[in-house]
């Protein structure tokens, strides 16, 4: 049996949740791993060491950073689970200082509890594995760690939200609709679940690793009459600094 | 001096703990901590073309994110002064009844039952009650279903939209949770018979708050008999020892929850939920805390319920799929919403071009936040000196769990 811990950082619990949300596949899971931490599911805690550490989140405090570390101390694998933790996500898109932003929202610029500005966990330490999506794709997770416990080398995304929009035969909303889809620059994995609806890609998953083209992506939105503000924010809302044109 | 620590809370959504000071035998303060990072969504928010907003705010948490969603749209439309009709309004509320199955469920099942049958997960109570952990997986997958078809996704859909929606469910999709609803019934129902023996702990709230209608509403009430904004009667504070902020009610400790809204709103309940709650009224009428799991088993049943008739009554009609067209103009709308585990409230204003300029959102757990401290005090007052530290902890824990805490949304309570 593997031993697997599940830790929190900042976020909206639902990386942890999507976990259980396996149901069956959960079950499947736990005839190779065994669970030693994870706090939203389990009162059950035991600080030894693990083969497989899943961390969600950003780290905004000072505490988040203390569990990151123990997290990375204590295991073999450690996987960054979730937009927050790869990319930063939406948290980690909130301009400004933090001395400022807690200043704006609760009227003091003291920071007793040792708040942070929002980053991604890659930005702290090195990851053995990085599992975008806001939420990630569920299945995604359970075949990485099936081939962990097997020890398969896991297969990388690396095609975006377009292939996937083909696959299914959907209309293009950008190209027919006009409406703003970052669909040709976002990773994909997510089945282009938004494009189902009919609505464009909010770009969760991250930016593309590679052959990405932010520039034209720019170029056909600010065509479409989008100001380049909108364009910009749009751009950063799950990937902060990371999409340049 | 003792200072008792209590944490980090487990099986509970988020990051949080509490402290508990006792002097000379005596408990002095108890400190809710919610050391969960602060999220800033009100800033996130601030300047964003209004289209977008309800899938960030979506973000805000996990378990309710279509509650989010929708408090948003509804804060937007009202700022619009757009109306929708009687096929969205279902619809949306079809939405909430999921996620109040999904919610609930995994909350009773998965982070309450195991306290009641003494394992410190669900996991390890599988081999010997694997059929009600089943059951309570079942309820809550339901719920993640009509997430799905409602919301676009089981978690942060992007289809709950101003206006109505990305894509209208189809007859299928509603199909299936006609076909479903009498055998979860039959699991909700279970689920009341077992958290009816739950003994009573917490606190008794001064007053109960909840929206008008049972899962949305115009406007806030309270077990006083007022109607109101929230800005009229509640008031909030921010703490050096929390990311989250507290709230009173006319300067007094309130609950929003299950609980809340059964004592508030009951004769709204569906038949069968009536019934329960009828059968049950005399021990919910205590008011303690903990009885909010019994309350939420009873939500089981009137969400199921609840769930038939919206759908009969949509498959009787046809689904039109017809959105309203919206004009952005300058306005300003506050959306109240039941979460799961309580009120909701998104408030924006919005300028001509139909970007947010002012924006405030204050979240069931953060309401409740104050009700959490005066719990635990009551309860090691209780059981100081009675109760070894190990078991004394165990119940202040629990105690905490019987709010349903959300706690990663409750750090971003914020008034700009």
């Amino acid at each position: 049996m593997l031993k697997l811990g599940v830790f929190e950082l900042t976020d909206c619990g639902g990386c942890a949740l999507n976990i259980l949300f396996l149901y069956d596949k959960l079950f499947d899971l736990l005839e190779f791993y065994e669970i030693k931490e994870f706090h939203m599911a389990s009162s059950f805690k035991e600080h030894d060491h693990l083969d497989v550490a899943i961390v969600t989140g950003t780290v905004s405090s000072q505490r988040d950073l203390e569990v990151l570390k123990h997290a990375r101390n204590y295991s073999n694998y450690l996987i960054a689970l979730g937009t927050c933790a790869t990319h930063g996500s939406v948290q980690g898109a909130v301009e400004g200082k933090i001395r400022d932003k807690l200043e704006k929202v609760y009227g003091t610029r003291a920071n007793p509890m040792k708040a942070l500005d929002s980053k991604p966990v890659i930005e702290y330490i090195a990851v053995d594995f990085a599992l975008p999506g806001c939420p990630y794709d569920k299945m995604e997770l359970y075949q990485l760690l099936i081939d962990l416990a097997k020890g398969i080398e896991p297969v990388k995304k690396d095609y975006p939200v377009c292939i996937e929009c083909k696959l299914n035969e959907y209309e293009c909303v950008l190209v027919k609709k006009g409406v703003p889809c970052l669909g040709p620059i976002t990773l994909g994995g997510c089945n282009a679940v938004c494009i189902r609806s009919g609505l464009g890609c909010i770009g969760c998953r991250g930016p593309l690793p590679k052959e990405a083209n932010p520039t034209s992506e720019f170029e056909i939105l600010r065509e479409l009459g989008y100001d380049e503000e909108y364009i910009r924010k749009k751009f950063k809302t799950f990937a902060r600094g990371e999409l340049r044109w | 001096m003792v200072i008792l620590e209590v944490g980090e809370f487990t099986r509970v959504e988020g990051n949080g703990k509490a402290e508990i000071v006792i002097e000379n035998g005596e408990v002095k303060e108890v400190r809710v901590k919610i050391v969960e990072g602060p999220r800033f969504f009100e800033l996130l928010t601030l300047g964003r073309y209004y289209w977008d907003v309800p899938d960030l705010e979506a973000r805000i948490c996990a378990i309710c994110y279509l509650a989010h969603s929708f408090a948003s749209v509804l804060g937007i439309e009202k700022a619009f002064g757009v109306e929708v009709p009687e096929e969205i309004q279902l619809l949306r509320e079809l939405g909430l009844i999921g996620e109040v199955l999904e919610s609930h469920a995994l909350h009773l099942y998965l982070l309450v039952a195991p306290d009641l049958f003494g394992y410190p997960d669900a996991i390890r109570m599988m081999s010997k009650h694997g059929k009600l952990v089943k059951e309570g997986l079942t309820l809550k997958s339901f719920g993640n279903y009509i997430r799905e078809i409602v919301g676009g996704r089981e978690i942060h859909g992007i289809n709950i939209k101003p206006g109505g929606f990305g894509r209208f469910p189809t007859v299928e999709e509603l199909e299936k949770i006609e076909r479903n609803c009498d055998e979860l019934l039959r699991m909700a129902k279970k689920a009341v018979n077992i958290f009816a023996t739950q003994d009573v702990f917490g606190a008794v709230p001064r007053y109960h708050i909840a929206t008008d209608e049972y899962l949305y509403g115009e406007k806030l009430i309270a077990s006083d008999g007022e109607r109101f904004d929230y800005l009229e009667h509640i008031e909030e504070k921010a703490l050096p020892y929390s990311f989250a902020k507290q709230s009173k009610y006319k300067g007094e400790i309130f609950m929003v929850g299950a609980l809340s809204r059964l004592m508030l709103k009951a004769d709204k309940l569906t038949p069968i939920a009536k019934e329960l709650f009828e059968q049950h009224k005399e021990k919910l009428s205590q008011c303690y805390v903990s009885l909010n799991n019994l309350a939420q088993a009873i939500e089981l049943v009137y969400a199921v319920e609840r769930a038939k008739e919206i759908v009969s009554t949509l498959l009787d009609k046809g689904i039109k799929g017809e959105n309203v067209p919206i004009e952005p103009k300058e306005g300003e709308g506050i959306g109240y919403v039941e979460a799961p585990r309580g009120v909701l409230i998104h408030h924006y204003k919005i300028d001509e071009k139909g970007n947010i300029t002012y924006s405030n959102i204050i979240t069931p757990t953060a309401l409740n936040h104050a009700l959490m401290e005066l719990s635990l005090y009551e309860e090691t007052k209780k059981n100081y000196g009675t109760l070894d530290e190990n078991s004394l902890v165990h119940k202040l824990e629990e105690t905490v769990r019987a709010f349903d805490p959300c706690i990663s949304c409750s750090v971003h309570l914020v008034r700009l």
